[in-house]
């Protein structure tokens, strides 16, 4: 058959770009990574680089700062998740309904979604400065505070606040992906529950929510895999400060790498966090994929 | 249920008359107040980010502060465009201007090149990413040949990695291509980043494309060249506007690799060089913002502007499911 042989080619031809660019900037990288998180690869030390086999992991396991990451990753993933998506349904309910000025609003959701992080990043900890900050000033003018303080520097608020500055940012596209959710609800559905004298929130419970819960699970898959990595805000609002308050593993990834150089044991952590991201994703479309 | 249903079912003449007027109302109260509340939370931090960047640096270091510049002033931004001209030492930077607080940054002069090299690198990546997933996206959803699943899945899977996670073996290839702080590595590695994406999307978008039109063009003698260029070309148009604006979105906003991947003036982005003003404790918080604001500028802009492509492309694989 020579028209099969012309369809293989053809495909071949037009797929072969894309897979030589991410052969050479995502797949090589991934297996070297694991090649190097099995070596002994310090940067001061370049000719040197022996075999260890999983040491680097065992290392790494045995590293008190590693279970401090840990503990802080997930303080941080579950509030940024959590917070993210109740904010979501709040905003997708709002701007479901018609009502004039609903596509102003809808402009506006676009614009955390625009921001680069790095801007995000400033934005709030200028927010938060302890001496100029907005967040101080407002308190202070409102007498709810009584003089100014140092918001990221007290360790109990660090990871708080800086998953406030994440929410910010992510919450309109979970906001997005749950008014397509939304809009897919047929309207007999509701007018149904108001004949059956189903008040707002009791049609909310038992039409809405079942029905978002595509959207849902996406969210939540998708927010956990984006927050357990996030690293931009850490840089530029605490660099794993005060103390140890927001020493998370992406944090801790960079320190390990790019500052004692330590290129091997880097390399595991980076496997040991991308392992635990697609495991997370995976228990989540097992398990709440049929629940919630 | 049924006890509620009973409550509220009252003779139909007297409700049609009485209640649309108040819980309208209340709707309407509601809906104004949640949005307010809407408006406060989203629009409110650039705001003030805005405004700060409009006042001189004692203004905005005012306590209480100045919620709106007393004076707007561009002495900012004008200090960001001319940082070129000014030679920067000890004793100026003592002296200083006042906008600024007397405080401009050693490294304001790099701001117009990172913003320069940000937009080659960021209009490369919309151009060449377009291209690639183009290609690949209508072979994928199109062609039927042996490996078809199998190259959609591997290339969706290139993105389940943490991008911290691919920095350090992407560092160490990319210094032995000889290619650190190029322009060329960071397009490159951005293409890894968005073309997988592009690819999800244009495929759900040509899924959607009557197969009858294919067959047509095929027919009629078109290849699959032809067929691409005829028919999926012209028909997905509002999907390539939104590939464009994300990938130039991605690579405008993105932060870790250009952070490890360039060293100075030469390749660094504008995140990079915005980065290491928020870490100088000297530099002018007025001056800061003001950067911010210019980094802001560009995305936002694209997303006004193609907002109904993007939400459409954004949300293309939810409806799937």
């Amino acid at each position: 058959m020579p028209r099969l042989g012309y369809d293989e080619r053809a495909a071949a031809l037009l797929v072969f770009p894309v897979v030589a660019v991410l052969l050479v900037v995502a797949a090589f990288p991934i297996l070297y990574s694991f090649w190097v998180s099995l070596h002994d690869v310090v940067l001061t030390r370049p000719l040197r680089r022996p075999f260890v086999g999983l040491d680097n992991y065992l290392r790494v396991f045995a590293d008190e700062r590693f279970w401090i990451a840990v503990a802080r990753t997930t303080v941080y993933t579950v509030v940024t998740v959590a917070a993210t998506t109740v904010l979501a349904v709040l905003v997708a309910l709002l701007l479901n309904e018609a009502f004039p000025g609903q596509r102003l609003l809808n402009a506006l959701l676009l614009l955390p979604w625009a921001t680069p992080s790095v801007v995000n990043g400033l934005m709030w900890k200028w927010i938060y400065d302890p001496s100029y900050g907005l967040l101080n000033g407002l308190l202070v003018q409102l007498g709810v505070l009584e003089r100014y303080r140092a918001w990221l520097g007290d360790p109990d608020l660090t990871l708080l606040l800086i998953a406030n500055a994440a929410v910010w940012k992510q919450m309109p596209l979970a906001a997005l992906l749950l008014i397509v959710t939304m809009k897919a609800i047929p309207e007999d559905l509701y007018r149904a529950a108001k004949v059956d004298g189903a008040g707002a929130f009791r049609r909310f419970l038992h039409v809405t929510l079942p029905a978002l819960r595509p959207g849902l699970m996406l969210v939540l898959v998708y927010e956990t895999m984006i927050s357990i990595r996030h690293f931009d805000l850490f840089l530029i609002m605490t660099q794993g400060g005060p103390g140890d308050a927001s020493f998370t593993l992406s944090w801790f990834i960079y320190v390990e790498t790019f500052r004692s150089l330590r290129f091997g044991t880097g390399a595991a952590l980076s496997y040991i966090l991308a392992m635990a991201t697609f495991l997370l994703s995976y228990l989540f479309i097992r398990f709440l994929g049929r629940r919630l | 249920m049924s006890g509620a249903e009973d409550r509220r079912a009252p003779p139909p003449g007297r409700a049609a008359a009485r209640r649309p007027v108040a819980p309208r109302l209340g709707r309407g109260l509601l809906l104004a107040a949640f949005s307010l509340l809407f408006v406060l939370y989203v629009a409110g931090p650039v705001a003030w980010l805005v405004s700060s960047s409009l006042q001189t640096e004692a203004q905005a270091t005012a306590v209480p502060p100045n919620w709106l510049p007393p004076e707007p002033t561009l002495a900012n931004f004008e200090a960001i465009f001319r940082a070129a001209e000014r030679v920067v030492t000890y004793e100026t930077r003592r002296q200083g201007d006042p906008a600024t607080g007397g405080f401009l940054p050693t490294g304001a002069q790099n701001l117009l090149p990172s913003l320069r090299n940000s937009l080659v690198v960021g209009l490369w990546v919309a151009a060449l990413n377009l291209l690639l997933s183009l290609t690949a996206a209508y072979a994928i959803a199109v062609i039927d040949f042996r490996g078809r699943r199998a190259t959609l899945y591997t290339v969706l899977a290139t993105r389940v990695i943490p991008d911290i996670a691919l920095v350090v073996p992407l560092f160490l290839v990319i210094r032995a291509l000889g290619l650190i702080n190029s322009l060329a590595a960071l397009v490159v590695t951005y293409l890894a980043v968005t073309v997988p994406f592009t690819i999800f999307i244009l495929i759900s978008y040509f899924e959607g494309i009557p197969r009858d039109l294919y067959r047509a063009a095929r027919v009629d003698g078109c290849g699959h060249w032809g067929a691409l260029r005829q028919v999926y070309l012209p028909l997905s148009l509002p999907a390539l506007v939104a590939a464009l604006t994300f990938a130039f979105l991605t690579s405008w906003n993105e932060f870790v690799f250009a952070l490890v991947l360039t060293q100075n003036v030469e390749a660094q982005t504008l995140p990079i060089v915005i980065s290491g003003f928020v870490m100088d404790f000297t530099t002018s918080f007025s001056f800061v913002n003001a950067a911010g604001v210019i980094a802001i500028v560009p995305p936002v802009l694209l997303a006004v502007l193609f907002q109904r492509y993007i939400v459409s492309g954004l949300t293309a694989g939810a409806v799937k499911g």
